[in-house]
């Protein structure tokens, strides 16, 4: 089988066409390796990043699944238990409610119940995340359900570099995991990074995204992006804000918060997620706990209203975390 | 109020018996009749024992009994290959040692759990397969292939489909069967599942055994036909019925589909009917007293698979009159029996399992934080 890393040094990849290379590489190197979901083999994906896979490997290993989210975990599950390794993809991850049993009753607890005679190998991913005109239900970021269901492994990458490293560390990591891919990054231009030829990124490790003094932001996915513009809004003011991507929610890297924490004594978490049992509410619920003495303000958080994504632009933009709310919440920190 | 009914003789109607001639039972050597007997009384003594131990107060959890259920675990496990996969459910504890128990019941290398194992579980002890994580029927093992169920009916479906999926991939021949109320097939994973399996033509045989009651739902408020088996229309498939009281029947249909699905023709829908004796879990007996007409239940309970096979067994001169009467425990409930009632190698079996059980160690309190993820070969 011959594996061809066919990007040319030097050529710049988008978040899209890194998820791509990463499951065409794994499926090359690992022939126990399938791909399972809805419109991925005959029309390469809804937003096209399983193209090409059907025709390399084969209606056998490519597999158009039928509506059913729900038979595709539980299929997957099946799969994983009788050795193979499975990529899933949700159309949307919206649509992965209607896998729910599937995926956090029987999937998730399996190396669980067993003792761990089962391990699954299994990445579900899909395109998540609002600000893009998707409303109720092609705009969710429903990573609190699945943080809440002991068993998953829980990722949500921000750049190009990483959303190729950790779909590959994941489908080699032995246990399900679930990514969020935000498709808002799919084809942005300015992200686009020159990728090594072989690499990994470590599931479990956040990334310091800026280095500051004063205040630490805490996010993931594309809020990543609204905090770093915050930083510099901020850095005008006279503040220097760290900022720190997590990239895993399960595992959370608390060594890294605690360390850039240690430095600042300030933190605000955002995430775009409803507010109430939302994962940054976990995050500052954990960085009061593990770092209660080197806090020198409360921490806050920054998240969606309690509420559904709207579709009208005025309505989504009122509901959903900006640059501007973080500044805000930021300076009430600063200030405190 | 009562609730509506498809009638008792619609339950019988559907039942095709279509004579000995040319049935997969006729692959059936009269010592292999007789271990089906012996089968039987197995997975009743094994039943019944447990319904005292319950009593008793020395169990945690609920027992969901298959009393009156077993020719359907027997006689859907008598042919299979070792290689094949199975998914019991909470009312089919039986089929764990079961299981290629035709290669000798103590025999370590049948695809099947021992006794000691089971009994383990039952027990809450660390010897059980899953070291007694979750319960009852919740165990399983891939490398003697029986998938691991959950409480979420029909949800083993779905897993049953990858895991025919995958050993097609693998290069196996094996079938994977999979039992379930007739309960469960309101439930959506149950379409979603079949449909997919007929779709790429997959081994999955999907056995339903039809006792009638749902907990306390009856059929007709479940199933807008009698006949579950009438689904399988609608996936271009087999959907047979089989007298689930009779063990041979049970065995001609099964066989009958797993051929098919061996030969690459695709899954099947094999209903049995039957009755279930008890309330839903032994925590519902008395209820179930109440909300099930008692001439329902008389009807229900009246042709006991044991004597049903023992009249098979001596019409066929497989069996005397007298040998018949030896071991009598048929249409009698748990407290009506004794050990006396079964045959002494029934019993011993499970005594031996019950004393290792009894004498195994707890898990250890700090393995609860266990195995959330992978932690490498056990």
């Amino acid at each position: 089988m011959s594996i061809v890393l066919e990007h040319k040094t030097g050529t710049k990849r988008n978040f899209l066409t890194a998820i791509k290379e990463a499951i065409r590489e794994e499926m090359a190197l690992n022939p126990d390796m399938v791909c399972m979901g809805e419109d991925i083999g005959l029309l390469g994906g809804a937003f096209g990043v399983t193209e090409g896979l059907l025709a390399e490997f084969g209606r056998a290993r490519v597999i158009d699944a039928p509506i059913s989210e729900a038979l595709i975990a539980g299929a997957a599950t099946g799969m994983a238990l009788n050795g193979k390794t499975v990529m899933m993809e949700l159309q949307f991850i919206d649509f992965i409610s209607c896998g729910f049993d599937q995926i956090v009753n029987t999937m998730a607890t399996f190396s669980y119940r067993t003792a761990g005679e089962v391990n699954l190998p299994i990445v579900m991913r899909g395109p998540a995340g609002a600000y893009g005109g998707g409303a109720l239900y092609h705009s969710q970021m429903n990573e609190a359900w699945f943080c809440n269901s002991p068993g998953l492994k829980v990722l949500c990458p921000s750049t190009p570099y990483d959303a190729k490293g950790l779909l590959r560390s994941a489908l080699r990591d032995g246990n399900p995991v679930l990514i969020y891919e935000i498709k808002e990054l799919y084809r942005k231009r300015d992200i686009e990074q020159e990728l090594p030829d072989d690499y990994t990124v470590p599931i479990g490790k956040a990334v310091v995204r800026r280095e500051g003094a004063d205040l630490t932001l805490v996010s993931y996915g594309q809020n990543v992006y609204h905090c770093l513009e915050a930083a510099e809004v901020l850095a005008k003011e006279g503040s220097s804000v760290e900022v720190i991507d997590l990239r895993s929610l399960v595992p959370l890297d608390m060594d890294a918060i605690r360390a850039s924490i240690a430095k600042t004594g300030r933190v605000v978490v955002v995430n775009e997620a409803p507010m109430t049992c939302g994962f940054a509410g976990e995050v500052v619920a954990r960085i009061s706990t593990d770092c209660f003495e080197l806090l020198d303000a409360p921490p806050l958080r920054v998240t969606r209203l309690d509420t559904p994504v709207p579709w009208a632009k005025t309505l989504e933009t009122y509901v959903l975390p900006n640059t501007e709310k973080v500044v805000a919440a930021a300076r009430k920190v600063l200030e405190f | 109020m009562t609730p509506p009914s498809h009638g008792a003789a619609a339950v019988q109607k559907r039942i095709e018996k279509t004579g000995d001639q040319a049935l997969p039972r006729q692959a059936l050597t009269p010592a292999d009749n007789q271990e089906l007997l012996r089968q039987l009384y197995l997975a009743r003594y094994f039943d019944v024992r447990l319904i005292k131990e319950k009593k008793r107060g020395r169990l945690r959890g609920t027992l969901y009994s298959s009393h009156n259920q077993e020719a359907i675990i027997v006689g859907s496990l008598f042919g299979l290959e070792p290689t094949d996969w199975i998914s019991p459910i909470h009312r089919d504890m039986p089929a764990f040692f079961l299981k290629d128990a035709r290669r000798g019941w103590r025999n370590p290398e049948r695809n099947g759990m021992s006794i000691e194992e089971v009994c383990s579980q039952v027990w809450c002890k660390a010897t059980s397969p899953g070291r007694a994580r979750d319960n009852w029927s919740h165990i399983g093992s891939k490398t003697k292939r029986i998938i691991h169920s959950t409480s979420m009916l029909a949800g083993t479906i779905p897993v049953a489909c990858g895991v025919a999926y995958a050993d097609r991939l693998n290069g196996g021949n094996a079938v994977v069967l999979t039992y379930n109320g007739e309960g469960s097939t309101a439930q959506g994973v149950f379409h979603e599942s079949i449909n997919f399996a007929s779709v790429h033509k997959l081994p999955v045989i999907t056995i339903v055994e039809n006792n009638q009651w749902a907990y306390g739902t009856p059929v007709e408020l479940g199933s807008p036909s009698p006949d579950i088996a009438d689904r399988a229309k609608g996936y271009n498939i087999p959907g047979l019925i089989a007298d689930g009281q009779d063990v041979l029947d049970v065995y001609d249909k099964v066989m009958a589909a797993v051929a098919r699905a061996r030969a690459g023709l695709g899954p099947s829908i094999v209903e049995c009917k039957t009755f279930r004796a008890y309330g839903h879990g032994d925590h519902d007996d008395d209820r179930a007293a109440k909300y099930r007409p008692e001439e329902e239940v008389e009807r229900g309970r009246s042709r006991d698979p044991i004597a049903v096979f023992k009249r098979w067994l001596v019409e066929h001169n497989q069996m005397s009159a007298d040998e018949a009467q030896r071991f009598s425990p048929e249409g009698l409930s748990a407290s009506e029996v004794t050990d006396d009632d079964f045959p002494p190698e029934v019993v011993q079996y499970l005594k031996e399992g019950i004393e290792f059980a009894i004498q195994a160690p707890v898990p250890p309190a700090e393995e609860g934080s266990r195995w959330v993820f992978a932690e490498g070969p056990r």
